[in-house]
């Protein structure tokens, strides 16, 4: 069995509003599988359906080979989900909230002290541990979350983005994790509308737009499907480079820039960069300066929903 | 996993067959992590420890002092209005705790927590009887503290010591049909406001349709009616019975219609738990 998240027509309403309409998702062992899409497009719900949190109106889902609806117990046991807010955790300290809930996922008893420690490690709050919750920065109490998700070492890892309102350095600790977590062998859902994180973490994207799949692949795929990376080149004599390249198969568009370098339009500019340094050599024309840029999934989604991620955003 | 689903052999892996006894120590690591849970909550809450374990014996003298000089003793029959107070004291407390006791309830079903633990792999009954087995134990500190300065003010116990053990039962099964009610209130509700509105509207009434603080004898005829139907009444009765008169076959009878109550307010309380995360799905 290769997908470890599979879902089939998946679909949720509340009465006549579609918060989901139908969604068909494969997610494979090991995968750091992206949600992308702007708030409102059925992240949340998606997520609070395959962790049994809600029922599906239409369609179904497994996870872990497991159905959501007749399985759920199932499910749970093998999931660590970390909401999208932080949960409200009051009085205790870091270290009995973690303690607490390693013996909810049945952590052996005489396990649960050595296990809290790792998770409260894995998430360098160890120093922090004995403080109390409500003493904890922001970043903080969402690591506690990520370190409470842990506890089970589960096979399929739910975040719900993550990394909402969290400063640079926060950010970086939960990117670190993922990667930790990745590496480990567990395979990650990761729901998020910040198209820079989905292109640092997964290996896959799959792009929702009002509760549909709008377009799903590698990063790299998907943002090569735009259409073309630009190659940027410096050099003395621009017009002889220009002649020399028109003729080759992967240029698209050559355009002059008015400061006087040459813009090269092409497929995949890690394919061109070496051909045009070949080219160069051979001609005898030397390059000063080259740089190169992909579009972003940003440009994706525009793409695929004619619509600014950011426009929605502000929108919402 | 049913022989269905085999049948139409669709991929099913191996589930690990958890034994009967295994899944008793697991609940009960469930429980005794929420109830350890409610326990630092408590302590932490210095103040709120404080008053919740004295109030119910300031209460009782409070009554004792103030209130006895204007009861016609005929009426309650006894002279002594402390010993006849202070099952209604208890009655009164345990109320009073229901309310309190449901509202980390709500609060984890309005800050989110709610759907962190049903997330887990935990059973769905856990959560509900840690409160329980938390609000029970809490309350017998106060019941035997109350009784203990009822024992001061000159109050006797004609049961005897078994008799205060029969009287934390008896508190215990009305714990249990209250704080079900009150967490079932809890869980019903859109909001806190209308958990707190529908609260303040019931509570008193509760208790002055019961035998709290006046015997059913002097009631007017369809007040007795309504008292009868109120579960306080029959754990007052039986308490009252075990201070003022000692052992009785009447405290059986109550004794079993408490338990029927608190059945029934256990199935309520289940039910809108389950209409609760009804829309999610079952355990």
């Amino acid at each position: 069995m290769s997908a470890v998240i599979e879902t089939s027509g998946l679909g949720k309403s509340y009465g006549a509003h579609l918060a989901v309409e139908s969604l068909d998702l494969e997610v494979g062992r090991g995968d750091v599988f992206g949600l992308l899409g702007p708030n409102g497009a059925g992240k949340t719900t998606t997520i609070r359906m395959l962790t049994t949190l809600l029922a599906p109106t239409v369609g179904s889902a497994r996870v872990c080979g497991f159905d959501i609806a007749t399985n759920a117990r199932e499910v749970r046991s093998r999931i660590g989900y970390v909401m999208q807010t932080v949960a409200y955790r009051g009085l205790l300290t870091g270290r009995e909230w973690v303690e607490i809930e390693a013996c909810l996922y049945h952590v052996p008893r005489k396990e649960v002290r050595h296990k809290a420690e790792e998770a409260l490690g894995a998430v360098g709050l160890l120093p922090d541990a004995d403080r109390r919750w409500t003493e904890y920065s922001g970043g903080m109490k969402k690591r506690l979350d990520l370190a409470c998700g842990l506890l089970h070492s589960p096979e399929v890892l739910v975040l719900d983005e993550p990394t909402l309102g969290l400063d640079v350095q926060s950010r970086h600790r939960v990117w670190d994790y993922v990667r930790e977590q990745r590496d480990r062998g567990a395979t990650i859902l990761l729901a998020t509308n910040y198209l820079d994180e989905a292109d640092r973490l997964c290996n896959n994207v799959a792009i929702i737009d009002r509760g549909v799949v709008v377009v799903e692949g590698t990063p790299a795929d998907l943002k090569r499907a735009v259409g073309a990376d630009l190659v940027q080149i410096k050099t003395d004599n621009a017009e002889r480079l220009r002649t020399v390249v028109a003729g080759e198969p992967w240029i698209k568009d050559i355009v002059m820039a008015d400061s006087g370098s040459l813009h090269l339009y092409v497929e995949d500019a890690s394919l061109a960069l070496p051909a045009v340094m070949r080219i160069g050599l051979e001609q005898g024309i030397e390059l000063e300066q080259m740089t190169y840029s992909q579009p972003s999934l940003d440009d994706v989604f525009l793409l695929h929903t004619g619509r600014e991620l950011r426009e929605t955003e502000n929108a919402s | 996993m049913t022989v269905d689903e085999a049948a139409l052999g669709e991929r099913i892996p191996a589930v690990r067959v958890v034994t009967r006894s295994e899944a008793r120590s697991r609940w009960m690591q469930e429980v005794l992590a929420l109830v350890r849970r409610w326990w630092i909550e408590l302590l932490r809450e210095r103040l709120n420890l404080v008053f919740s374990i004295a109030q119910p014996a300031i209460w009782l003298v409070f009554f004792g002092a103030g209130v006895e000089r204007a009861i016609d003793t005929r009426v309650i029959g006894t002279d002594d209005y402390i010993s006849f107070m202070l099952a209604g004291i208890i009655a009164f407390t345990i109320v009073g705790n229901g309310v309190s006791g449901a509202m980390p309830l709500l609060w984890d079903k309005e800050t989110g927590y709610l759907d962190r633990l049903m997330s887990m792999p935990i059973a769905r009954s856990s959560v509900i009887v840690s409160r329980f087995v938390f609000q029970v134990a809490q309350q017998s500190v106060q019941i035997t503290l109350v009784v203990a300065v009822a024992l001061v003010l000159g109050v006797r116990i004609e049961s005897g010591p078994l008799g205060l053990v029969v009287i934390l039962l008896a508190a215990a099964l009305l714990t249990m049909s209250v704080t079900a009610a009150f967490s079932a209130l809890a869980y019903a509700v859109p909001q806190h406001g209308t958990f707190f509105a529908v609260v303040g509207f019931i509570s008193l009434p509760l208790l002055f349709m019961s035998n709290a603080f006046v015997p059913l004898d002097a009631m007017p005829f369809w007040m007795r009616v309504v008292a009868r139907i109120n579960p306080l009444t029959y754990a007052i009765e039986a308490m009252r019975i075990l201070v003022i008169e000692g052992w009785s076959g009447r405290i059986v009878s109550s004794l079993g219609i408490l338990a029927v109550a608190a059945g029934i307010c256990l199935a309520v309380g289940t039910r809108e738990f389950r209409r609760q995360t009804g829309d999610r799905v079952r355990g």
